[in-house]
């Protein structure tokens, strides 16, 4: 995963010199960019939470849920995030929000009534795993230099073209690098997020001790989401990286565009903890 | 959390249990007691999450018949319940609080020895003021600080009578600095 993250780092390094190399455009465009991530990182939270239709329940409206994520806070160390519910039959649960203290888990109505207290637990688990580790905060540090390349390529597609010669062919190898840096960040990205769950599931098990009681809570939101209608999944299709699962995943065929490992990786895993859980190896993994 | 571990998705294990200050209730209790009116009701109870393991269930059993034991000199008597979100409570009995003290250390103690420290949520102690109206001081291992909880029927707590407690006991109790740490419990079944 290092490696990754190196590979990331590096073309950064080659996206932002390249942009020197362009000269005051590039700035520019850097300059909005910034702009643009500091927005939506002070705001996106509440848009997408809006956006699923979650809305924050106060202990009297959910005391089950309000009381299950208060221990599993205590036993992560963890402040009390928000809480919140969407009323929506799709099972699902996210995280959302930049630091530990801001942040918001949410569970859907679906998942509630689709499992049991441990296994919606060791969802919830994995949710506050997200929120412990920063996932949300990671992420978009991770997304921003994908969305300025983003930019730059957009820009190169409007005014770059405009001329019938080359004066200026430093904004032409720049367009070209924005090109690869977004393609290859994206895979990255990818690979970033699939990793984190991983990460997540583990931090989920630490925190109950019921490893398989998630492992039974993702059996069953898999074998629901496909029963579901394909419009309830383009509307989460934006948030699916904060996803317990992601909506819509059809399994490994989509492998490398996939933001969530494979389901049967995910259970696989679980399963080797459970494992080391019953021999008593868990705590020094 | 250093740079790799937020990097890499934090530390691998569960936090463990913070530097021990449960025994400051041993000498607190008696502030509690003279002039203000608040009396132990002579139960206490320690809640951890159960791993459905075989070596954590001997553990656990084994600890018991220790706490039977040394329980026929002192005079405690214990009991295990699970509630509903799968959480073990051991209650104990006695009506001298230090002793309590000692039986809740012994527990976490046992739990600690066999590796499952950090499986140990809190322990709770039972009180109840000159109106005989029901206060618990929680101890969040994790964090080693107390907590006032002063449940009001149904989900609601007694936010005031709480932070009137802790201005009560915060000289003498290390008492939980972060307001929004102080979880609660419901159905505290002592």
């Amino acid at each position: 995963m290092l490696l990754t993250m190196f590979l990331l780092g590096l073309l950064y390094v080659a996206l932002v010199g390249a942009m020197f190399a362009a000269g005051a455009n590039g700035v520019m465009i850097a300059v909005i960019a910034v702009g643009l991530a500091v927005f939506q990182l002070f705001s996106s939270d509440k848009l997408a939470l809006r956006a699923m239709g979650g809305r924050e329940v106060t202990p009297a409206e959910a005391p089950e849920l309000h009381a299950m994520i208060e221990r599993l806070c205590i036993q992560a160390d963890l402040p009390k995030p928000k809480i919140a519910v969407a009323q929506t039959d799709m099972p699902n649960a996210f995280a959302l929000g930049r630091s530990q203290k801001s942040a918001t888990v949410c569970a859907t109505t679906g998942i509630m009534n689709t499992l049991t207290p441990a296994e919606l637990e060791g969802v919830m688990a994995h949710e506050l795993s997200h929120v412990k580790n920063r996932d949300v905060m990671i992420m978009t540090i991770a997304s921003f230099f994908a969305s300025i390349a983003a930019m730059v390529m957009q820009f190169g597609f409007f005014f770059g073209g405009g001329g019938d010669d080359d004066d200026n062919p430093s904004m032409l190898v720049l367009f070209l690098v924005s090109i690869v840096v977004y393609v290859v960040s994206f895979f990255l990205m990818m690979a970033l997020s699939r990793y984190r769950e991983f990460v997540a599931d583990r931090g989920a098990a630490l925190m109950t001790g019921r490893p398989s009681a998630l492992a039974s809570a993702l059996q069953k939101i898999a074998s629901g989401m496909h029963r579901l209608p394909e419009q309830d999944l383009r509307v989460a299709k934006e948030m699916q990286a904060f996803y317990i699962f992601p909506a819509g995943a059809k399994g490994a065929v989509m492998g490398l565009f996939s933001t969530h490992p494979p389901m049967d990786k995910r259970i696989e895993a679980l399963s080797r903890i459970e494992g080391e859980l019953q021999r008593g190896t868990l705590a020094a993994a | 959390m250093g740079f790799f571990d937020a990097l890499l998705g934090g530390g691998k294990k569960l936090k463990g249990p913070a530097p021990d200050r449960l025994f400051a209730m041993s000498t607190a209790y008696v502030t509690l007691d003279t002039g203000n009116g608040i009396r132990t009701k002579g139960t206490a109870a320690i809640v951890f999450q159960p791993l459905a393991t075989a070596d954590f269930e001997s553990i656990v059993s084994e600890m018991e018949e220790l706490l039977q034991g040394t329980g026929a000199d002192t005079g405690t008597t214990i009991e295990t319940s699970d509630d509903e979100h799968g959480y073990r409570w051991m209650v104990l009995r006695d009506d001298d609080i230090e002793d309590l003290v000692v039986a809740v250390n012994a527990v976490s103690d046992a739990l600690a020895v066999g590796g499952y420290g950090d499986r140990v949520l809190a322990a709770v102690f039972a009180f109840a003021d000159s109106k005989d109206r029901r206060v618990y001081f929680i101890y969040n291992y994790k964090r080693g600080s107390w907590y006032p909880f002063v449940p009001k029927g149904g989900h609601e707590r007694d936010g005031e009578r709480e932070l009137q407690i802790k201005a009560i006991i915060g000289n003498e109790l290390p008492i939980e600095p972060e307001l929004e740490r102080w979880f609660p419990l419901w159905g505290i079944p002592i």
